[in-house]
């Protein structure tokens, strides 16, 4: 990954100089030797600054909602994860394709839990490639911990979720880092009688959980972030996990992120749905 | 005076007995202050995840219910536990003197913070061992050492050294009695992680340059803006009030908020003084490192390292004063 | 757990119900003098695709023990396509429910026309029975 490193510095500071690009958004050194920090680079100079280890474990995607109003493109240093989180706002109508630049780093998998399960190492979308491509895994598994909750029966999982819903401080870590949640005025921040209130208790902890995990649901990319970011180590996906695997079992194969056109499930619909309410 | 590490369990009886006692433990998988159950609490290694502030000031509370209508009313909803807290380090001890200071100081009583605290026994230990983030030393604080808690338990291995330094203290202290013998005065020689080099002189600086866009701009630009550093901070204490019910019936409650929300200063009109995430961090760590001090004379910021730990854009505040204090410095 | 030492408690079923036919027909079976327990309260809403998912856990932490959707026939929608909306979202809102360790029963979505007022009091009766052998929904002592 080393050479990577240099020749990602390489194209930042070419992208800088003349690329028509005014940030470089990608992942600098913070405290130690095994931690990095997102990093915002806007000379060539600056360029040095960037580094492509293991520890990289940031998504820098959701960053670039930042910068869309900027006047120069915006490059960003992209793992699959990334691009697929740049799909996602683009489909989302919150990012335009032409105002960024994406620089594509196939990725070994980090020093992160969610890498374990990770099942899409090459960028899907880059304006240039960086590094070799890397081998694929097939982790299996995708919905387990779906799976093995749903198992239990109702009273147990009523228990589970109590207890995780008790532990939640509504950080809104998990909603900050999502690149699903755009929205200028998130409904959590409106002042609105008995939408959500700013109680820190198990129940409107538990409104906040499932609300966030119902609008997010058919469009999760599976990034992992959200649990990566939790200070109470919440398994926030196994709520948008068990949305997705309902969306396979049901409408067919579906797996968000991987174009950049895609209609999510809840927005649309077919004539002859599955239907259960008769 | 000193007790056995042994005798630690009967002592830890003695201040459950009528009262709420709190020490560090496990909830969850998270080290924080729990309810003691019997046995030893985890006073050893690092410091909890989550801080103490939450047993005087707690996440959400009910203030009052109040009546419209005919029969319109207020009625205070009062909470006056008695409750010790055992286990307190030297950050998060100032960290409650911090809070003393702001809701009960200054002319002015928060009664619900009041009335929590006035019935709280605070009982400290020096510190066993520093996180690898702890910068203590560097806010002014000794993690061997405070003269803050009721009473201060210095760590010399196999037995503490306790010392009262409250009239209260003494008088629980007392209470230990048959618990305690005399013995050498116990010395810790914990060291913190981290210096970063913060004084006066910085602070000044800091101020001078509150409109220097380099200095903040490059700090914040990764912050996510959640409230993970404010929530984990023994030391942040700003709460939002609303209401819960129609105007005809219903509750005020108080839960925590944070400055770095985007609409934590949002005014009525629609201004938001504080806009970015830029005004946002620059508005923390000042009021961490020196509006703070310039009124009450002692640091926000504990140096506890919690925040660094936990943000999930590895933000960190020691790593922001040594930056500034090398541009300081090389501008000198 | 079901309750049976205290028989004065009496469930409490909330039903959203649309305006252009589910609660025609609830009119219906009215006007035909059909007999159902008091026990449900109807909220009108213009089409079932109006009904958040977030009015649902609402409703069940502020002391419905039961909640019923309901609204028309997919194809029938006063407004074309709501109810085609609707069908994906309860599909999907009522498993997450489940999940979440809410008792299949409490829940249920139905499409009931406006000519069908006895599928109406059927609905009633049995979602009523249901809640009823289920007992009171259980709420933490923070909702109250």
């Amino acid at each position: 990954m080393n050479d990577a490193q240099e020749l990602l510095r390489q194209s930042a500071r070419r992208l800088l100089e003349s690329g028509g690009v005014s940030l470089v958004i990608g992942w600098e050194s913070a405290r130690g030797s095994e931690r990095t920090r997102p990093a915002f680079i806007r000379s060539p100079e600056e360029a040095e600054r960037l580094v492509w280890n293991r520890h990289c474990v940031n998504s820098t995607a959701k960053y670039l909602l930042n910068y869309r109003f900027a006047a120069e493109k915006t490059a960003v240093c992209a793992r699959d994860c990334d691009t697929r989180a740049i799909n996602r706002m683009i489909a989302d109508k919150q990012l335009g394709r032409e105002q960024i630049y994406i620089i594509g780093l196939p990725c070994p998998g980090m020093e992160n839990a969610a890498c374990l399960r990770c099942r899409h190492r090459n960028p899907l979308v880059y304006d240039e490639l960086i590094g070799s491509p890397a081998e694929e895994q097939d982790p299996g598994g995708r919905f387990a911990g779906v799976e093995e909750l749903e198992a239990l029966p109702v009273q147990e999982r009523r228990r589970f979720w109590q207890e995780q819903f008790s532990r939640c401080i509504r950080c809104y870590a998990c909603r900050n880092v999502c690149p699903a949640c755009s929205c200028r005025e998130c409904y959590a921040d409106q002042y609105r009688t008995g939408w959500q209130g700013k109680q820190m208790n198990a129940e409107e902890n538990r409104i906040y959980g499932l609300t966030r995990a119902y609008h997010v649901g058919d469009r999760c990319i599976e990034c992992g972030e959200c649990e990566r970011v939790c200070p109470m180590g919440i398994p926030v996906m196994l709520q948008t996990g068990k949305i997705l695997r309902d969306i396979n079992a049901i409408y067919g194969s579906c797996e968000c992120g991987l174009s950049s056109e895609e209609i999510p499930v809840l927005g649309s619909y077919e004539l002859g749905d599955l239907d259960e309410f008769n | 005076m000193e007790l056995k590490k042994s005798e630690l369990v009967n002592v830890l009886r003695l201040l459950s007995d009528g009262r709420e006692l709190f020490v560090p433990g496990l909830s969850g998988g998270i080290k924080q202050y729990v309810l003691w159950q019997g046995g030893m609490p985890l006073l050893d290694g690092e410091n909890t995840l989550l801080p103490p502030k939450d047993i005087l000031f707690p996440k959400t509370e009910k203030m009052y219910s109040y009546r419209g209508g005919k029969n319109a009313g207020i009625q205070e909803i009062v909470s006056a536990p008695r409750r010790v807290i055992f286990g307190l380090r030297p950050c998060d001890i100032h960290s409650i003197k911090c809070m003393d200071m702001v809701f009960t100081g200054e002319g002015q009583t928060d009664s619900f913070y009041a009335r929590r605290r006035e019935g709280c026994l605070l009982i400290g230990v020096s510190c066993p061992q520093a996180g690898e983030n702890c910068f203590c030393e560097a806010m002014g604080l000794d993690p061997n050492s405070s003269g803050s808690a009721d009473i201060f338990l210095t760590d010399g291995g196999d037995s503490y050294s306790a010392a009262a330094y409250s009239s209260r203290g003494a008088a629980e202290l007392e209470r230990w009695k048959p618990f305690l013998r005399d013995g050498e005065q116990a010395v810790s020689h914990t060291h913190c992680s981290l210096a970063p080099g913060m004084s006066e002189e910085l602070s000044r600086w800091l101020l001078e340059h509150f409109d220097d866009d380099e200095l903040w701009l490059g700090s914040s630009q990764a912050c996510l803006g959640c409230g993970v550093c404010s929530f984990v901070c023994p030391s942040c204490y700003c709460f939002d009030i609303e209401n819960d019910g129609s105007p005809s019936q219903g509750t005020a409650f108080r839960c925590w908020d944070s400055c770095m929300f985007s609409d934590y200063n949002q005014n009525a009109g629609g201004h938001n003084p504080r806009p970015t995430k830029k005004e946002r961090l620059r508005n923390r760590y000042l009021h961490k490192l020196v509006y703070f001090s310039q009124r009450h004379g002692v640091n926000l910021c504990t140096g506890c390292g919690r925040c660094i730990s936990k943000c999930p854009a590895h933000l960190d505040i020691a790593g922001f004063i040594e930056k500034a204090s090398e541009v300081c410095h090389d501008r000198a | 757990m079901p309750v049976t030492e205290n028989e004065s408690w009496r469930p409490k079923i909330l039903a959203f119900c649309c305006n252009w036919c589910t609660y025609t027909g609830a009119d219906l079976a009215g006007l035909s003098r059909m007999k159902y327990p008091a026990d449900v309260r109807i909220i009108r809403v213009p089409c079932s695709s109006r009904v958040n998912p977030q009015f649902i856990i609402r409703a069940f932490q502020k002391g419905c023990d039961g909640v019923l959707v309901c609204g028309c026939h997919p194809g029938d929608c006063h407004y074309c396509s709501g109810n085609y909306y609707t069908r994906r979202r309860f599909m999907l809102m009522k498993r997450l429910l489940e999940y979440n360790g809410l008792d299949p029963r409490r829940f249920t979505a139905r499409w009931i026309s406006g000519s069908e007022a006895a599928k109406f009091r059927d609905t009633i009766i049995e979602a009523t029975e249901n809640i009823r052998a289920l007992g009171p929904m259980e709420r933490s002592p923070e909702n109250e």
